[in-house]
């Protein structure tokens, strides 16, 4: 009988090269995948967006974002993904989707997305410089400022864009994208960054 | 062009997809042949104010009734479809 | 410091002297130095004769100083970056840089097509509708190809641009062009205001004609005072300034379009650097202060090299410190073209003449003229005697019917100024006549859009300073900003009287469009031919249609135009204005997009081992999918796919299946949704089940198909077809949204969450007892066909089981969350070895679903129904769906409509092609014998030939028949039997078992 492992590979296994990219000197732009996570869509059953925000309340302690937001807490995020839904981004298997099965019965349908979708974080001075090639919308820090969120696409691909907490005085933008569509977008991003040069790294949890 | 997306707000063109006049309804299912021929076939062409469906399919997969002039492209209001989101019941 | 530059002033200009740059033109080394044009450079070094015009090859020099330039055209660069037509009068020079003059062979001096001159009488308004009629033939084989030696700009290069290019989003309060007096007045109020600001200038330098035409501002000299403005707004953190960047269009919705010059000055960009970059900008509102561009007078020989723009001439003794000429004659209607005498009399050059087409001119210019020792001839330039040498003398008609003639080898002309209406007229705009100026002006402009400045036809530096500040400011109010735009600098207004004169009749050829070569009686004949409106004489002239758009002609042919009909010029009026205002490269359009980039490409989750057992991939849509898995020894793809095929039905097989969009539908009207979708029920269908489904368009024709499966009472699996994932989708998305928002049913795309695999072959079953938890039940009883349900791999993995079948044989599809796709594939192949477990691809998966009839795209093609496919039994009389009404539409249930039939060839050994069209035996193929067509061919392994679906025409009715198969594009024609279009295992005894 033959011994199984499940070896777990994210879409940007292969083409992700830790290191650095592009134009020497200091990096404009940094580059980090995060590799695990559980990810669960969480869309309101009809007439019942009320009940699935009461739900969510009692399950995270806070409202579940209802217009372009992403909303912290301590061990998962809350990602508005469209009217009356939103995206459970979490780590260390506390928010599954077997666990939220019984918080959102009746209130709303969950569908896993943990497989379907590579994160990214992206941060640097040339951040913004290096996303205005890819996305079409305002990033100003004025316009977009921390916990904005946009369902968007980018390079004719359907992602979910938030920015996160500031880190070291620098915005951090996280991207969910499309497995299959992730290391086509990868190239792109690289090519897009090249000139500003680029730090790469991945990390196995969220921060 | 740009469309005013009453969720995720002002996004560029290539975030959506048009599909057409937003006017008729689909008959229903006792109508008849002629209603739904008038249905599937007979479009206004129209040089000005015009409802139209577009899909948000590049952002948040929202139907859209988008009221656009066909000679400027001004678009002058834009309205979720009856059934987008989780529709309140009886709303 | 080089000094051999012959026509360089020893003092001024905007120029490094510290840095010499050399360069080549026509293979000859010249210098310039840093913050030279190429065009300026050439000035410097006395080189007049820069290029052969389009038709008549005639020599040319160079007219401007700007981007509405005609003639001074060169090839810039070589190999794969050379660049044909690129005006010298933008390029920036830099160290080695290598133009060649065009249009001309063998040389430029001696250039052998100018004989083209002597049969000037051919080369008239409508030449090539009228010359090259007949007969037709000639045509490809020997008009185009010698036009198209003799006419025709610059050579393209050969081989693919290395240079890489972008494209980038940019968001703001105000986008101003151009950054001249208005513009930077504009900058500055709409910045102090806090808008955010973008400043586009197609210039290296900011200041527009305040680098060649000095004045006063805020009483400092306009040199320090533009640089205070530009110092102030670099400090400001919401302005970006862009130079080398021309807005050059503007779209709806307050989006511009700029394209960026980014590295053209350099001989090649940087590592990581891109040439050029388009830059799509979202502004709520625009201020436009492109200034506005001298337009010539058309008299004959005004093509003759040393004939120059007036202002143009400035911008070389000024800003460049480069003499066009030594001994300057100037030709105006208007009192600006007198700035030309001040500068060369500055710069310590002689005026041989001012000639002027008004009646009187003002005290401060006799004054200037008697002073610098030239007359003042009141009328018009009648000729000019010159040739590739440059001009040598000017005759004048004088006021009154006397000749004069004038001895200069310079000649500045002046005919007025046009406002750049570009931008604001590129919404069907419709410029409008100011008899004042003589010019059009902007009337009215996009929404969002206002003009400033000389672009809106004010001259005066203090009123392009005022426009342009009161624009900016309010640009900046209106996007919501409250600021305080400060003092608003003031400068005092130049007079400005123009007397127009656009043809000063005469002999010789007087030249309207430079470019195009189209001349003054051009414009007469056509009017004469009946071609009355502007939009038809342009485009039988040509005039106006070449690289500059007419920049320097259009004004002046229609009013040569107006004047010969007998109209005014606004009555005449113009044509209409389309971006881009200046060419734009396609490589910038296209930026990242291009080769491997061109789209975005989606891989499976066994893509990489896929690649590993050295798969061939096929592009499908946007897929990469494994085509065959090819072995050492097999030479070519039919026999590997033939194996592939062999060991599937003799054993066991395995195919990526993921690329088939997956949906998950949810909700407590899930079923009822899919009642509606659906021709057939799924209502009805069992938890644990799954069944194929076929959906219609609204107009009866099949849209698509696919297995869905209820894994909850509210819950169903549903997969599409890959061609038609995402259109499904939005399909469905409108389903549920528009047409049905009554029902509760959600919708989630979750084709990327798993990775989806069929097994398939008679020992799919032992292979899977491998794989799957030895708890699980897989016998026909425990997981009969057409069950679906989560099931427990070894190793404790959950994974979805489909008892469902393309290849006709008993199989399973499984799916894993994606991640573990890669690891499924390794699984797979570990367990599978005693098996002789074979990956296959798609080719053996297409040879497979052929064999058993099943239909795909080439059946689905958009014509078909339900009855068509022979599928017209599943639709249910029970509920009404979409598609239902129209697909009982007498023609769509004729039945004489051509349907899936099985074809394959009478002679065992021939190829059947796809494509082929059915001809009944003993008829004469064409349109009234064609019966149908071959829609998908393959070697069936199993028949041992080749073997075909079709849609022929009552094709189930004619089982048996033979029929031609004629195939006039592959030249073949050959008999077919029509059979049961499935070939293997008829009654589906294998699939089941």
């Amino acid at each position: 009988m033959a011994d199984f492992s499940w070896e777990v590979r994210s879409p940007l296994d292969r083409a992700l090269v830790a290191g650095s990219y592009g134009a020497q000197g200091d990096a404009g732009v940094s580059l980090t995948e995060i590799r695990n996570f559980d990810l669960v869509q969480v869309m309101a059953r009809r007439g019942k967006a009320g009940e699935m925000a009461k739900a969510a309340q009692a399950r995270f302690g806070i409202a579940a974002p209802e217009t372009p937001k992403a909303v912290d807490i301590a061990d998962a995020t809350m990602i508005w993904s469209g009217p009356d839904q939103f995206l459970v981004l979490s780590k260390g298997g506390k928010h599954t989707i077997e666990a939220l099965a019984p918080v959102f019965v009746g209130s709303a349908s969950l569908s896993d997305q943990s497989h379907a979708r590579a994160l990214i974080g992206i941060s640097g001075e040339k951040a913004r410089a290096m996303l205005a090639k890819l996305s079409s919308i305002d990033l100003h820090p004025d316009v977009f400022g921390v916990g904005a969120a946009a369902a968007t696409s980018m390079d004719h691909t359907s992602v979910t864009l938030w920015r996160g907490g500031d880190h070291d005085g620098q915005a951090v933008f996280n991207l969910l994208v499309f497995a299959t569509f992730a290391e086509s977008l990868w190239h792109t991003i690289l090519d897009s960054a090249a000139e500003y040069g680029v730090t790469i790294g991945h990390s196995e949890e969220l921060a | 062009m740009r469309i005013i997306c009453p969720f995720c707000g002002e996004r560029e063109l290539g975030e959506f997809t048009y599909l057409g006049d937003a006017k008729p309804q689909r008959p229903a299912a006792d109508a008849g042949e002629d209603a739904v021929y008038d249905y599937v076939y007979l479009r206004d062409n129209i040089a000005g104010v015009m409802s139209e469906h577009w899909y948000h399919g590049g952002g948040c997969r929202t139907w859209l009734k988008v009221t656009r002039n066909t000679l400027t492209h001004e678009i002058s209001a834009v309205e979720p479809a009856a059934g987008a989101g989780a529709a309140k019941v009886g709303a | 410091m080089r000094g051999d530059q012959a026509n360089r002033l020893n003092n001024g200009g905007l120029i490094d002297r510290s840095i010499a740059l050399n360069f080549r033109f026509d293979g000859k080394t010249l210098f310039g130095f840093k913050g030279d044009t190429l065009a300026s450079a050439l000035v410097a070094n006395g080189v007049k004769l820069v290029g052969r015009s389009f038709k008549y090859h005639r020599p040319r020099g160079i007219l401007t100083a700007g981007s509405e330039e005609p003639n001074a055209l060169v090839e810039l660069r070589s190999g794969a970056r050379r660049e044909p037509n690129t005006k010298a009068t933008t390029a920036e020079l830099y160290e080695g840089l290598e133009a060649a003059s065009q249009n001309r062979w063998p040389s430029l001096n001696f250039d052998v097509m100018s004989v083209n001159q002597l049969f000037a009488p051919i080369f008239v308004a409508g030449f090539y509708y009228k010359t090259f009629m007949w007969p037709a033939k000639f045509w490809e084989a020997i008009y185009e190809p010698a036009i198209r030696r003799a006419a025709g700009l610059g050579r393209a290069a050969q081989v693919s641009d290395p240079d890489h290019y972008d494209k980038v989003w940019a968001h703001c309060d105000v986008v101003i062009a151009g950054s001249g007096p208005a513009g930077l007045a504009a900058a500055l109020a709409a910045a102090r205001c806090g808008a955010r600001v973008i400043l586009c200038e197609e210039d290296f330098v900011l200041g527009g004609r305040l680098l060649a035409d000095s004045g006063m501002i805020d009483g400092l000299p306009a040199a320090e005072w533009v640089a205070r403005a530009v110092a102030e707004l670099s400090a400001m953190p919401d302005v970006r300034i862009m130079t080398r960047t021309t807005l050059f269009g503007v779209y709806d919705g307050g989006t511009y379009g700029a394209i960026e010059r980014v590295n053209d000055h350099l001989p090649t960009p940087p590592e990581h650097q891109v040439r050029q970059r388009l830059w799509r900008i979202v502004a709520k509102r625009c201020v436009v202060a492109a200034g506005a561009i001298e337009r010539p007078i058309v008299f004959a020989g005004n093509d003759t090299p040393g004939v120059m723009m007036a202002s143009a001439m400035r911008s070389y003794i000024n800003r460049y410190a480069a003499t066009p000429a030594r001994r300057i004659a100037l030709f105006t209607n208007n009192e600006d073209g007198w700035r030309t005498a001040e500068t060369a009399i500055a710069a310590g050059l002689q005026v041989a003449a001012v000639i002027d087409a008004r009646p009187d001119v003002s005290p401060a210019h006799r004054s200037l003229a008697s002073k610098g020792g030239f007359p003042v001839l009141h009328g018009a330039v009648a000729d000019v005697d010159g040739g590739k040498g440059g001009v040598r003398k000017i005759s004048v008609s004088l006021t009154g019917g006397a000749r004069a003639e004038v001895e200069a080898d310079g000649l500045a002309v002046s005919g007025g100024w046009n406002p750049a209406v570009g931008l604001t007229s590129y919404h069907r705009g419709r410029p409008k006549w100011r008899d004042d100026i003589a010019a059009f002006v902007p009337d009215g402009a996009p929404p969002g859009m206002v003009a400033a400045g000389a672009a809106n036809g004010s001259f005066g530096l203090g009123a392009c300073l005022r426009e342009g500040f009161e624009a900016g400011a309010a640009a900046a109010r209106d996007a919501g900003r409250s600021g305080n735009a400060g003092s608003m600098p003031v400068a005092d207004d130049e007079a400005f009287s123009i007397t127009p004169l656009w043809h000063v009749a005469g002999k010789g050829k007087a030249f309207v469009d430079q470019q195009h070569d189209v001349t003054a009686s051009d414009v007469e004949l056509a009017q004469r031919e009946g071609f009355q409106s502007v939009e038809h004489l342009k485009r039988y002239t040509t005039l106006g249609m070449a690289t500059d758009q007419g920049k320097t002609s259009n004004v002046a042919g229609l009013a040569i135009m107006a004047a010969v009909s007998g109209k005014s010029i606004p009555e005449t009026g113009t044509t209409i204005y389309r971006p881009p205002y200046v060419p734009v490269a396609i490589g910038a359009f296209a930026g990242h997009h291009r080769d491997e980039n061109f789209h975005a490409t989606r891989l499976t989750p066994s893509h990489h081992w896929a690649a590993e057992q050295g798969a061939i991939f096929i592009d499908t849509g946007l897929w990469k999918r494994a085509q065959w898995y090819p072995r050492t020894g097999e030479k070519d793809w039919l026999e590997s796919v033939t194996r592939e095929v062999k060991a599937v039905r003799g054993g066991v097989g395995f195919c990526d299946v993921s690329t088939l969009g997956k949906i998950d539908v949810h909700g407590p009207d899930a079923g009822a949704f899919l009642d509606r979708v659906y021709i057939n029920a799924f209502s009805s269908l069992a938890v644990g089940k799954a069944r194929y489904g076929l959906m219609l368009r609204e107009d009866g024709i099949v849209y698509d198909d696919g297995t869905t499966s209820r894994l909850a009472e509210d819950h169903y699996f549903l997969t599409t077809t890959t061609a038609k994932a995402g259109l499904v989708m939005q399909h469905l998305e409108f389903c549920r949204q528009v047409l049905f928002p009554e029902l509760d049913v959600q919708l989630t795309s979750v084709s990327d969450q798993w990775a989806q695999f069929s097994i398939a072959g008679p020992r799919t079953r032992d292979l899977l007892k491998e794989v799957v938890d030895p708890a699980e039940d897989l016998s026909n009883e425990g997981f009969p066909f057409m069950g679906a349900r989560e099931v427990r791999l070894r190793g404790g993995l959950k994974a979805r089981l489909f008892r469902i079948s393309f290849s006709g044989e008993m199989a399973f599809e499984i799916s894993v969350p994606a991640r573990y796709g890669e690891a499924m594939a390794r699984n797979l192949m570990i367990a599978g070895k005693p098996f002789g477990l074979t990956p296959y691809g798609t080719e053996a998966l297409g040879v497979m679903r052929i064999e058993k009839g099943h239909v795909a795209g080439p059946e689905l093609n958009g014509t078909t129904t339900a009855g068509d496919l022979g599928l017209g039994k599943m639709m249910s009389t029970k509920k009404d769906f979409i598609g239902r009404v129209m697909a009982g539409r007498e023609a769509l249930v004729a039945p004489n409509r051509q349907v899936v039939v099985g074809i394959k060839p009478t002679d065992k050994a021939r190829r059947l092609r796809s494509g082929a069209h059915i001809i009944p035996k003993g008829e004469t193929p064409g349109p009234d014998n064609d019966q149908g067509y071959v829609t998908s061919v393959c070697f069936s392994p199993v028949l041992d030939q080749w073997i075909g679906l079709g849609l022929v025409e009552r094709g189930r009715e004619r089982i048996g028949e033979i029929v031609r198969a004629h195939d006039p594009l592959r030249g073949e024609d050959y008999d077919v039997e029509l059979c049961n279009s499935v070939f293997y295992d008829p009654d589906g005894g294998r699939q089941r078992g």
